[in-house]
């Protein structure tokens, strides 16, 4: 009887995956390679693996290898192209693939894949094994849109267990497409004769020539015959008897290796071959016993179809097939105490989660037929799992459940809101939701904590997704606190569920207009977020962050959106929706503080990320800015359709929101800007009291009276705005009240009164260098008519009308680099345009006189310019003046 | 397929021993010659499948897969699992 233990070594590592003796197949394969993509299709146990393993680790092979395995029953496309992104990585000397990630954007997955193949520059191999086990459509057609496209230099070798569902005709057409089947992997009786030789099996010609005629050449067959007849005492009888038979290949040599086997091998294989995977620990664990590491690594050394998943050796897998046919056995033999080992996985993996994963634990729960605790443990985990991208192993896992498991346990009403939520099913979420909230409320005490959170989360989430931001969080108040005394395995769980409801309730109340609450909220989201290892989750809020700090500050509300893009690119989430709302927000900010180039490029990019739709938050924002591009150019027809397009994602949001009286504000100016001033006053008294008396849409009512040439009519509508009696955004709308006012004044005929309301405007849009105002307004032709000692802004004047005049910053291009100015130099160099004496800008800056020259005396040295009017030009050009205050 | 079961026979190469049979509870098995033919009432098409790939994963040399036309009410014919 062979004992692996004893056989150990030997030639058996030399035959490890049958590489040795296929060395036309082998060449075959590198031949095939030369085409753009190869396919090997042909049944279970035919040897593809093996092949892969031999053609990958020849001698004197020159490419990169890419190597990747499809893990068995993969429903997430995502996770797919995430560990295909890793294999090409670890090929290439790249980092390692990025987080996983709520949403996912395929095609733009396919794009960075296929960029860094290109980027590797030189010749590699991507091969990807068992493709059959991918089970989502959606990777398979991004797979084949990859294939179809691999960058000059690139092959790729796929194998499956049966013919694939990508579309490759039209490499088939141009003769790049090579494939390898059945036939080919079958063994010679050459081939098969090496095999037993290298097993260490000496066999008489003929006898070799019946095995090989038995098992037709099939690679399994032949391996597992290898095994049985290592050290068999009398082989030929073996040979003759197999032959004779007439069960098929694989049962018969399976039972025969079975039975060969010492009691404690044959227990452990047959009670651990419920397993996907199986480590040591797992392995006593099931057999009751210990040692059980030992017999695998044996097992694996003798090539016994038992496979190590890592360098380290401690997990393992058997081949599909092997393991099929043992579980068959086990059913056979000992039915009754499956659902007892099934029980004892489950709470094994459930009990190391953090390296495991929890969804084998349900898994095995659901094998056991313990529906309740499985259910239990997906309610409990689906919102974790769902952060990891692994949406699709939720709903596969859910689709198991039979059907009166919801009855059984309510707590599922929490996973189907979840799955419902990520397919955008939004009146059957808040059903489920209201299905679990009845349910948490009779959980016991430890799981209560988490269910509210989750469905705390989960309302808000439903909130955005619907733009409904008005009395969300009303009644809730805050967050549910957590109990004392929670074990760590709580924690973890809990600060997933914290951070997403901190995440939720910060955009909620940016939208609600309580911003230094939602400050707060994404702050901390933020922080935890990052303290609990969730990227995503982090820059999701950071996300958000710049759109609530945009009410009262420009400069900071710019930093939080350049440090969330920075995140979302180390990531390389640059193109997903997740960062739209920091590209909107920044584009709006830079098209705010007139660098209108720039902020198209950023709109573009929010625009691309969004392009699958999204919430109507972010929609209503990027069609906002839109069209304060254009208006700010003057293109009012062209803004007036963003306007209403914005106004029409609005009608689907219900109450009111940060935007509101934007929208209605600037869609009514436009109207009017264009003439059409019936439509404008329609427009205004359709809204509601509230709405009507708001800053904004008195601005708005302004401007009707100015098309209407009605400036005292106008200045009416103003005083309310000016004197500050009405609700209004601080400052940016008294900026346009003040510009306004003054065009009422120059319509009046009061060019003084006209001069001094833009300086008071002026004087607002300094700190943050408001541009758009002037631009929208048209309030910049007055100031052409200053007398340049007229104003202390005329830095900010230069600016704006450099702006409306299409030569901002950014468009004409720098005439070549000057040296760095210091942060104290910049500060001096801000002060030239203005009309201030050396002595007086000394004053200003609290510094001597000496060191004001000084810094003059070097920038006009960096700048190349001789006077203060060159140097002022040469800084604007270079844009150093654009920085406004940090 | 519509909605009412349907007997089936799938042939496959060789005998299928007491182990493999385990695969397919609800076929009754026949051996013919060298093959094993496996009969039984089959759901609907994911069950169907689901017998398919059952014998894909198990490595059967599949040679025929046959849906019986229902001969009216002759419950002797019907072999009973």
């Amino acid at each position: 009887m062979t004992d692996w233990r004893a056989a150990g070594g030997r030639a058996a590592v030399a035959a490890r995956h049958g590489l040795i003796d296929r060395h036309d197949l082998v060449a075959a394969l590198g031949r095939a390679a030369g085409k753009r993509v190869t396919v090997i299709s042909a049944p279970a146990g035919s040897g593809k693996t093996s092949l892969l393993h031999a053609w990958a680790g020849r001698p004197g092979r020159d490419r990169p290898i890419a190597f990747m395995s499809v893990q068995r029953g993969q429903h997430d496309a995502q996770l797919f192209w995430l560990a295909l992104l890793g294999a090409v990585r670890a090929a290439t000397g790249g980092a390692g693939s990025p987080p996983a990630a709520p949403g996912f954007n395929g095609q733009a997955m396919v794009d960075k894949v296929r960029s860094e193949l290109a980027a590797c520059g030189g010749p590699l191999v991507l091969i990807i094994d068992d493709l059959h086990e991918l089970s989502s459509a959606e990777a398979a057609g991004q797979l084949t849109s990859l294939l179809m496209s691999l960058p000059p230099g690139v092959h790729a070798i796929v194998a499956t267990r049966r013919d694939p569902p990508l579309r490759l005709h039209q490499l088939r057409l141009a003769g790049e497409l090579a494939e390898i089947r059945a036939a080919q992997l079958r063994f010679s009786e050459d081939e098969a004769r090496g095999l037993l030789t290298a097993a260490g099996i000496a066999l008489p010609d003929p006898v070799v020539a019946l095995l090989h005629q038995r098992t037709e050449g099939w690679a399994a067959g032949l391996r597992l015959a290898a095994l049985s007849l290592d050290g068999h005492p009398n082989p030929e009888r073996f040979v003759a008897q197999f032959s004779g038979s007439d069960r098929t290949v694989a049962e018969y040599l399976m039972a025969e290796l079975l039975d060969r086997q010492p009691p404690e091998v044959q227990r452990l294989l047959l009670r651990t071959s419920l397993l996907d995977r199986v480590n040591g620990e797992l392995a006593d664990l099931l057999t009751g016993g210990t040692g059980s590491e030992r017999i695998l690594l044996d097992l694996e050394d003798a090539n016994a179809f038992v496979v190590s998943l890592d360098p380290a050796r401690t997990w393992f897998r058997y081949h599909h097939m092997f393991s099929g046919l043992l579980r068959l056995e086990l059913r056979r033999t000992l039915p009754e105490d499956i659902p007892e080992l099934h029980r004892l996985a489950a709470r094994w993996f459930a009990d190391h989660a953090e390296i495991a994963g929890v969804a084998e634990a349900i898994r095995h729960q659901e094998a056991a037929g313990d529906w309740t605790e499985a259910a239990r443990l997906l309610t409990d985990h689906a919102l974790s799992l769902t952060l990891d991208g692994q949406a699709g192993t939720v709903a596969a896992l859910l689709r198991s459940f039979p059907a009166q498991a919801g009855e059984d346990s309510p707590g599922l009403a929490l996973v189907y809101a979840i799955a419902d939520l990520d397919q955008l099913r939004l009146d059957q979420a808040d059903a489920h939701l209201d299905v679990a909230r009845a349910y948490a409320a009779t959980a016991t005490p430890d799981r209560q904590y988490r269910l509210q959170m989750a469905i705390a989360s989960l309302e808000l989430l439903s909130a955005r997704l619907r733009g409904h931001f008005g009395g969300v969080f009303e009644q809730a108040g805050a967050l549910p606190s957590a109990p004392a005394g929670q074990s760590n395995a709580d924690v973890a769980l809990g600060g997933d569920l914290r951070a997403l409801a901190l995440l939720n309730l910060g955009v909620t109340e940016a939208w609600s207009l309580r911003l230094a609450d939602s400050e707060r909220y994404l702050l901390e989201g933020a922080a935890l977020a990052r303290d609990i290892g969730r990227p995503y989750l982090e820059v999701a809020c950071l996300a958000h962050l710049g759109f609530a700090a945009v009410g009262h500050s420009f400069p900071r509300a710019r930093r939080h959106c350049e440090e969330a893009i920075a995140q979302a690119a180390r990531h390389g989430w640059d193109a997903e929706p997740v960062i739209a709302p920091a590209q909107a927000t920044l584009a709006g900010i830079l098209i705010w503080t007139g660098e209108f180039d720039d902020g198209e490029q950023w709109l573009d990019r929010a625009r691309r990320a969004t392009q699958a739709g999204g919430e109507p938050g972010i929609q209503l924002l990027i069609h906002l800015i839109s069209a304060i591009l254009p208006a700010a150019r003057g293109r009012h027809r062209e803004a007036l359709a963003e306007f209403v397009a914005a106004g029409q994602v609005q009608e689907l949001m219900a109450g009111e929101h940060a935007l509101t009286s934007r929208v209605a504000s600037w869609t009514i100016a436009t109207q009017a800007r264009l003439g059409k001033t019936g439509q404008a006053r329609a427009t205004l008294a359709a809204l509601d009291d509230r709405l009507a008396t708001t800053g904004e849409i008195r601005n708005a009512a302004a401007v009707i009276c100015l098309a209407d040439r009605d400036p005292a009519g106008a200045r009416r509508e103003l005083r309310a705005v000016l004197d500050g009696s009405a609700a209004t955004n601080p400052y940016l709308t008294l900026v346009e009240a003040h510009l306004l006012d003054a065009l009422a004044w120059r319509d009046l005929g009061d060019e003084r009164a006209a001069r001094a309301a833009a300086e008071q405007a002026l004087h607002l849009a300094e700190p943050d260098r408001l541009i758009l105002p002037f631009a929208m307004t048209g309030a910049w032709e007055l100031l052409t008519a200053l007398p340049p000692q007229g104003t202390s802004h005329a830095a900010l004047v230069a600016d704006i009308l450099d702006a409306v005049h299409g030569c901002g910053p950014g468009h004409a291009p720098a005439p070549g680099r000057a040296e760095e100015l210091s942060p104290s130099e910049l500060r001096v160099l801000r002060y030239l345009p203005t009309n201030l004496t050396r002595p007086e800008i000394a004053g200003e800056l609290s510094v001597s006189l000496n060191t004001v020259n000084t810094h003059i005396r070097r920038i006009y040295a960096k700048l190349g310019a001789t006077d203060r009017f060159s140097a002022v030009q040469r800084g604007r050009e270079l844009r150093l003046l654009s920085s406004g205050r940090a | 397929m519509g909605d009412d079961p349907v007997l089936y026979q799938f042939r496959v190469n060789g005998h299928l021993g007491p182990i493999l049979l385990t695969a397919f509870p609800a076929l009754v098995s026949r051996q013919q010659g060298t093959e094993t033919v496996l009969t039984g009432l089959v759901p609907d098409a994911a069950a169907l499948y689901g017998v398919l790939a059952e014998i894909e994963a198990l490595g059967l040399d599949l040679l025929e897969v046959r849906k019986i036309r229902p001969e009216p009410a002759d419950p002797g014919e019907i072999p009973q699992p």
